[in-house]
């Protein structure tokens, strides 16, 4: 096929790649190896092979909306520590942006106690009892990087690519890349109970990518069957239906039998025939009875708890990205009291995490499901208010140098890569961008993320734009 | 380590030595990956594979200056002593290293022997290239004069549509296809012109009349439907997709839970329906929609709700600089098929469009305030809405009582955040109803000039805190060599709007029957209708888009001329199904020998069930209201409320743009979500409920005149032997299973699934 030859040039593929949208998302893969051919206008879901064998398949994003504190859980300083109370030294002041100077308050050191857990002796606070059982399997980012030090841009940025334009989200990317492997759920599902996130759906958006692509966002406290608009009627019997869809499909088979060069009413009486089975898997889907007593007791009767347990049902099923919001608006934003606040949001979660992890370790799924953990900034060394009373101490924004960990998809557990400085003010090695983290869970994903383009509005669009790097050393 | 020589010869051969033995191979290692064609990659704009690449340097600056490695910029990349250029990224290079690239730029940084000069790839955002380019550019050339030559073939040489695509067919070795049968013909007629599906009684009498006087009967019915109300709002549908139209701002509040209302969009959607109606001359149309305010209307003149154009862009509330791009984005994509937005942060990369033409139209569209969309004194009413009496009492009851709450409210803040509890009963219970009560006032969603238009300057990389050289107010230098400033005294809106309207523009016209003629043909003769640029290629057909262009330019830019003179053509009455011999020739239809199988839009099958169920309410123009749920609307889908934040799950499912930007076609997907809503959705139930409470479905004697009406009403033809024999033994079987089965009946009743069975079938969303 001479889309592949690279003795033309771009200019001339897109002349001649006709009127295929499909064709022009090619262009940014010339003289790579081919991306199976993406036919948006009548196959957008189908499974498609990604540009060379991937490490991983899928992904559970668990987002800490709101910005855990890295210090107080997988960036222990025990020099803020032993300065506690103490004001940030003249030497780290000037080193802040000018307009944080006057407000940064004490050095406030973590009163979590580090361990070494695991055989990678990796270090992780005790907020998480039970997920410190798997510092095995944590790849820790240590060095984190953001771009603007608030919540809407934070998210945007980690979902998108972009602090403030409106740019695909990863998963809208991977879904445009890799397909659905599930026939009978959406390939993009967002839990957040409660509502939606800070930034709402842009979190989630497919943008400028054909709107098929975006996350379906489900309130995990509303009605399951609100997943998918339309999925069930209560009034008829199964096999009522099942009798009615055959009326329509004989009608469809004369129909399209008359006009056999049309691709198109074959797709449909195969879709009619998803659509029918898809009625029972989704309500299945969110059927946690059908799960032993013992597993939902791993996972905890608690809101994180049905959320990750319905993240693993998903993601069982072939869901390509399942990502869950710790809850609506971003409650892991500790201005105030951040220690009684991270205490609480941590128990919330850590036992459910814990399991999700033992669960698809247990079904041998790890391997292939990425677990991403993180929020979308971290949050300072330093106290906020100047309050007397340290209970009510909080920490603020802080995007230079936070903690993220990966687990799967073939990052390297028990590692913690990166560092901050002892006053935990900056990165001081290896710094990772959000675009160096997107490029680097693109390559495991099996994408160049170079390669990985859409045309619109005269270019060709990637997640990373013109930035990333693939960071090799998180991976095993 | 090397030998300066004496001779000239001699050290040129030292220097070229250097650079590939020294030199090349730490840029290879180092640099290459961002900065060179093999890679494709030219980050900043800087090549490091040629000698033109580093002399002539980045967007920065040069990046070496030969002989002067302290002046280089290249060494102070390299050198680390510059926080925010540092080069490579990965690490400092080692003082050898650096001590090599200090001598070779001493040397006068001379590159290879085989330099490889400048290539396409190099000039990528070079706009001296670019325009050079655009001088061959089929869409920038003057729109010429055509005229088709005869055809060997009588019913193709009537029209020069016809004689244009004949002429091709033959070069291609096709063979046109005859005429659509009468059904399909008038069905493709009927939703084309209208949106809407034929009566059954049309189509049983359409074939008498084509037998009669085929000519005349085809000129009727064409004439019939352009000149029926239905027509504006198929093609203000069209339209509105380019005007991404939605009836609200593109956020919501967190804490109502509500969206930001647009509750006066809908003057913007009824002007545009109205002027297609009215037949308004497009160029007409398109200032009125960039300038009204500046046209010397009146102020409550039905025109002022065409500056909508501008005003229901999605950035409302927020960022100014958004929505100035939006603007000149649906403007020059939207009118011109130009992507200006791409030039925002530098020149554009592959269109002869300078960044500083992004800015002369940020100048115009900076000059431009709008009124907050709540806002009840800055939009004007606008003429021609009549209400009843009743719901005009009514509507003051609601406002009466909501205002009373505002006023009970005081100066309370609301719990959480920092708004009045008065302000947050504006922005929903009051905003709600002034967007969905029908005996709401009717307000333009005007823009007006700053009281000062501003004198723009370009935003270095995009930032607007980084301000660059100044540039007038004027219209594109590729369609204006002059770069005439606009006057000094507006922001020049109307200048712009006669720039882009004027006959010379050579854009403007070609770019909008394009998007007519996918409409109707079902695919574009430009397959990028909102690109016309560099890198989209000439059509097959040039002369047939610049006749069409022309022809609508002379006919006083009349759509309706422009719509009739295709359907009028033989190219369009073609059958649709597929010839064996043109298949293997020319399998993607692109030289329109046959016509091409269109899918519904939702908007038309949702229409269309409305439509054979008997209930639809053919009302026209007022306030949006609800497309699905409990109190769904009887209208037609052009009057449903759009919600740009949270986009109803059924119109994404059915490929509905998300209005967040212009968009310039809908794609198609089969997808179950669809199937679903066919199957289960309460709207779809309702219908075939509705169809079979019809007067004419309980008049008759049994179930095969039953079947029979069914197929007549929702598919416009007789039911074939074997389709009412199958629905007979499916009315058996549900008879038996009512009978034998008592545990969990079906409240479904038969007939309507017979009905739905029907309204879910390819036939029904498929035109021939």
């Amino acid at each position: 096929m001479s889309q592949f030859n690279p003795l033309i040039s771009r200019r001339e593929l897109l002349q001649n790649s006709g009127t295929g949208l499909g064709a022009l998302a090619l262009v940014g893969l010339l003289g790579q190896s081919a991306q199976a051919e993406r036919n948006l206008d009548e196959a957008p879901l189908a499974v498609a092979t990604p540009h060379f064998p991937a490490k991983a398949k899928r992904v559970i994003h668990l987002f800490m909306n709101g910005g855990p504190s890295q210090i107080d859980t997988f960036d222990p300083k025990p020099e803020v520590n032993r300065l506690d109370n103490q004001p940030l030294p003249e030497s780290f002041v000037k080193q802040l942006q000018r307009t944080q100077r006057n407000r940064v308050g004490k050095l406030f050191g973590s009163p979590f106690k580090f361990k070494k857990h695991g055989q990678s002796e990796l270090e992780i606070s005790e907020l998480y009892p039970h997920l410190s059982q798997h510092a095995d399997e944590l790849c820790v980012i240590r060095s984190m990087q953001g771009e603007i030090a608030n919540h809407s841009p934070g998210l945007l940025l980690t979902n998108c690519g972009h602090s403030t334009l409106a740019r695909p989200s990863l998963g809208a990317w991977l879904l445009y890349g890799l397909g659905n492997e599930s026939d009978e759920l959406p390939g993009f599902v967002v839990l957040c109970p409660r509502g939606m996130p800070t930034a709402q759906s842009r979190n989630w958006t497919s943008s400028f990518l054909p709107g098929i692509y975006q996350g379906t966002h489900i309130d995990t406290l509303g009605n399951p069957e609100e997943l998918i608009p339309n999925l069930t009627r209560n009034d008829i019997r199964t096999g009522s239906q099942r009798a009615q869809i055959n009326l329509t499909q004989f009608m469809n088979q004369r129909h399209a039998a008359r006009r056999p060069d049309d691709e198109r009413l074959e797709s449909r009486i195969h879709s009619m025939e998803l659509a029918f089975r898809m009625q029972t898997a989704a309500s299945d889907v969110f059927d946690l009875q059908q799960e032993t007593a013992n597993t939902r007791e791993m996972y905890g009767d608690t809101l994180q708890g049905k959320n990750m347990l319905i993240a693993r049902r998903l993601s069982e099923r072939g869901v390509r990205y399942v990502q869950i919001y710790h809850g609506a608006g971003q409650p892991w934003d500790s201005h105030g009291s951040a220690i009684s606040n991270q205490k609480r949001l941590a128990a919330e979660s850590d036992q459910a995490i814990a399991a999700l992890l033992s669960d698809l370790k247990q079904r041998g799924l790890l391997e292939e499901t990425l677990v991403i953990w993180g929020g979308e900034m971290g949050r300072t060394a330093t106290s906020q208010s100047n309050v007397k009373d340290r209970k009510r101490w909080g920490r603020d924004h802080h995007i230079d140098g936070y903690s993220v960990w990966l687990a799967g998809g073939g990052f390297k557990g028990g590692t913690a890569y990166g560092t901050t400085d002892e006053l935990g003010q900056a990165v001081a090695e290896n710094p990772v961008t959000l675009h160096d983290l997107h490029a680097t869970i693109l390559n495991q994903m099996g994408f160049d993320h170079k390669q990985l383009t859409y045309h619109s509005s005269g270019r060709d669009f990637r997640l990373t734009d013109v930035h990333g790097h693939v960071v090799s050393d998180l991976l095993g | 380590m090397f030998v300066i020589t004496q001779t000239g010869q001699a050290e040129e051969m030292a220097n070229v030595d250097f650079f590939e033995k020294r030199i090349r191979p730490m840029l290879v290692k180092h640099c290459y990956e961002c900065h060179s064609e093999q890679e494709k990659e030219q980050m900043g704009g800087l090549l490091l594979d040629r000698q033109s690449g580093w002399l002539k340097g980045g967007e920065t600056t040069m990046a070496v200056i030969p002989g002067e490695p302290q002046s280089s910029l290249l060494m102070e990349a390299i050198l680390y002593k510059n926080e925010n250029l540092q080069m490579p990224p990965e690490g400092k290079l080692s003082d050898v290293e650096i001590k090599y690239f200090e001598d070779w730029i001493q040397r006068g940084a001379p590159g290879p022997e085989n330099d490889l000069g400048d290539s396409e790839f190099s000039q990528l955002g070079d706009q001296e290239f670019l325009f050079e380019q655009a001088k061959q550019h089929w869409a920038f050339q003057p729109i010429a004069k055509t005229t088709p030559l005869q055809v060997d073939n009588a019913m193709f040489n009537r029209q020069p549509i016809d004689q244009f695509i004949f002429a091709k067919m033959q070069q291609q070795k096709l063979t046109p296809s005859r005429h659509a049968d009468p059904r399909s013909m008038l069905r493709r007629l009927s939703y084309d012109l209208t949106g809407l599906p034929p009566t059954a009684k049309d189509v049983e009498a359409f074939p008498a009349k084509l037998r009669e006087n085929r000519p005349q009967a085809i000129q009727e019915t064409v004439d019939r439907l352009i000149e029926s109300p239905a027509f504006g709002e198929k093609m203000a549908r069209m339209w509105l997709d380019i005007a991404r139209y939605a009836d609200t701002d593109s956020r919501y509040r967190p804490d109502t839970k509500t969206p930001h209302y647009f509750p006066f969009a809908f003057t913007y959607r009824d002007y545009v329906i109205k002027a297609f109606n009215a037949d308004k001359p497009f160029n007409q149309f398109v200032k009125e929609q960039l300038a009204a305010d500046l046209m010397g209307f009146a102020e409550d003149a039905p025109e002022q709700a065409a500056l909508g154009f501008l005003a229901v862009g999605p950035h409302a509330g927020g960022s100014t600089q958004e929505e100035i791009d939006d603007w000149i984005d649906v403007t020059s994509r939207g009118l011109l098929g130009l992507t200006v937005a791409c030039a925002r942060c530098h020149d554009h990369k592959y269109e002869p469009i300078p960044t500083a033409d992004y800015y002369a139209l940020h100048g115009v569209f900076n000059s431009v305030d709008r009124a907050n969309p709540l806002n009840e004194k800055l939009q004007p009413e606008v003429q021609g809405y009549t209400t009843d009496e009743k719901s005009h009492q009514d509507y003051l009851k609601q406002r009466q009582a909501i205002a009373k709450k505002i006023e009970a409210a005081g100066n309370k803040k609301a719990g959480g955040n920092n708004r009045s509890i008065a302000q947050k009963i504006r922005e929903t219970e009051l905003a709600a109803l002034l967007t969905y009560h029908p005996a709401a006032p009717a307000r333009a969603m005007v823009v007006a000039e700053k009281k000062k238009p501003i004198e723009p300057s370009i935003f270095i990389r995009g930032d607007a805190s980084n301000r660059g050289d100044a540039v007038p107010r004027r219209f594109l230098k590729l369609l204006d060599d002059s770069q005439t400033p606009f006057s000094d005294k507006n922001s020049g809106r109307l200048e712009l709007a006669g720039k882009i309207t004027s006959p010379d523009n050579p854009l403007t016209a070609r770019v909008f029957v394009n998007r007519v003629w996918g409409m109707l043909m079902g695919s574009y003769l430009v397959d990028a209708p909102s690109n016309f640029g560099l890198m989209t290629a000439a059509p097959a057909h040039p002369e047939l888009l610049d006749w069409l262009a022309n022809d609508f330019i002379e006919n006083d830019w009349s759509v309706k001329h422009l719509v009739r003179t295709i359907v009028l053509s033989n190219t369009y009455l073609q059958s649709s199904f597929s010839l064996d011999s043109n298949e293997s020739i020319d399998p993607g239809n692109r030289f329109y020998w046959r016509a091409n199988r269109k899918h519904l839009s939702i908007e038309e099958l949702r229409d269309s069930m409305l439509a054979v169920s008997g209930v639809i309410d053919l009302k026209q123009f007022g306030h949006s209201a609800p497309l699905w749920g409990e109190d769904y609307t009887r209208r037609r889908s052009i009057y449903g409320f759009i919600n740009r934040f949270n986009l109803d799950p059924t119109l994404r499912a059915f490929d509905f743009p998300t209005p967040m930007q212009t968009q310039s076609e809908r794609t198609e997907s089969v997808v179950a979500t669809q199937s679903l809503f066919a199957m289960n959705s309460a709207f779809v139930l309702d219908q075939a409920v509705e169809i079979t409470e019809r007067p004419e479905f309980l008049a008759a004697n049994d179930d095969q005149e039953r079947i029979v009406y069914l197929f007549e009403l929702i598919l416009q033809r007789p039911a074939a032997p074997p389709e009412i024999s199958k629905i007979t033994r499916f009315l058996e079987l549900q008879n038996r299973f009512k009978s034998s089965l008592k545990k969990s009946p079906s409240t479904a009743q038969s007939w309507p699934l017979v009905a739905q069975s029907i309204l879910m079938s390819n036939e029904f969303q498929y035109l021939d």
